[in-house]
């Protein structure tokens, strides 16, 4: 495989699978940290190109926080958390108790709770992957940013793009206790990764 | 109120005599400004990768975007000693190892487009790149003055 664009509706399908199980071991996880329910709704399967899929995602000088952390092993690719002003402010007023907050003005310990918080969702989503496919991924340290969302997306961008037009993001968005606060889980694996993926998944 | 010419990534726009010329949020991408004072003739590019393989998308790289930018410039009439050249952008918002050691991708970005406009008989006059954050880069075709938009920061005159 060498393009995204080559994949069958089976492997959408069976990709779209792996977001929901993730996405939804993440969502638990991100759960009994804040000791509150969260859902993650349906993930998507998006093949687009670089202005498509940045338009999908908001406004390209929005502000937000992300938290990258990159895989490796049987699966390359990058995990990206995306959180919006209003998310993270929900999460900080429920492990911290802090009223809303600018995000250039989070201090240390909000960076090191929005990074902690991103790490365990992201390990969560990549742990119940990796155990579904028996494929093997290690995973970076996890990096945290706050800037206009086009410029965060811009490495993982660059570094899907070296091989295609087009990126594959798998998306699922968090609602903490029913309400729909934005935030995108990013998932975008390597395209040569997914061959990999879907041999030990038993579809080719 | 200006009209406004929006530039995609790996895309370029030429317009000349009144108007504006928008690339948003520049991360390690690169916007190149091109402009022929006497035309009033501008053309910004926003490029993604440093040197171009065999893909056919030329204005997604430094090496080629930059040529092919020079290339309708040209057929428009523009002059290359008349040109002024400013880039933005090639920041670097996280430490990546990524595949094919594309860690340092903005800082090879600013580089490969230096290469290429050198390359042409052209230097940059004035850049705002490196650092850590995202940039809104704008080409007023009026005047030729080039803005830089950050959040959390002063606009910039480049």
């Amino acid at each position: 495989m060498n393009n995204y664009q080559e994949m069958n509706e089976i492997q959408l399908d069976l990709l779209k699978e792996l977001g929901s199980i993730g996405g939804g071991n993440a969502a638990t996880a991100l759960s009994s940290i804040l000791g509150t329910k969260v859902n993650m709704a349906l993930p998507k399967v998006e093949m687009l190109g670089f202005n498509e899929a940045l338009a999908l995602l908001g406004d390209p000088e929005e502000v937000i926080a992300a938290i990258l952390v990159e895989m490796s092993g049987g699966v390359e690719g990058i995990m990206l958390f995306l959180l919006s002003k209003e998310f993270s402010d929900e999460i900080l007023y429920r492990m911290l108790n802090k009223p809303p907050v600018d995000l250039f003005e989070l201090d240390e310990i909000d960076i090191s709770g929005l990074t902690e918080i991103g790490n365990i969702v992201i390990s969560s989503y990549v742990t119940a992957m990796s155990s579904l496919s028996s494929v093997e991924m290690e995973l970076s340290v996890p990096q945290f940013a706050v800037n206009m969302l086009g410029g965060i997306m811009s490495m993982p961008m660059a570094m899907m793009g070296q091989y295609s037009d087009q990126i594959m993001m798998i998306t699922g968005e968090f609602q903490i206790d029913g309400k729909a606060l934005h935030s995108d889980m990013l998932l975008l694996p390597d395209v040569r990764s997914l061959e990999v993926l879907m041999k030990k998944l038993g579809v080719n | 109120m200006e009209k406004k010419t929006t530039v995609g990534i790996a895309d370029m726009k030429i317009i000349r005599q009144e108007g504006v010329l928008i690339t948003y949020a520049l991360g390690s991408c690169i916007g190149v400004s091109f402009y022929d004072p006497v035309l009033k003739l501008g053309a910004l590019l926003h490029i993604m990768l440093p040197e171009r393989g065999n893909d056919a998308n030329l204005l997604k790289y430094a090496d080629s975007g930059v040529k092919e930018t020079l290339r309708k410039l040209h057929a428009f009439g523009a002059v290359k000693s008349r040109m002024i050249c400013k880039i933005a952008g090639g920041a670097k918002m996280f430490e990546m190892k990524g595949p094919g050691g594309l860690g340092n991708i903005g800082e090879r970005n600013a580089q490969s487009v230096k290469r290429a406009l050198m390359a042409e008989g052209l230097r940059v006059s004035s850049e705002d790149t490196g650092a850590n954050y995202a940039r809104t880069m704008l080409l007023d075709v009026g005047n030729g003055k080039v803005s830089i938009r950050s959040a959390g920061k002063p606009e910039k005159f480049l």
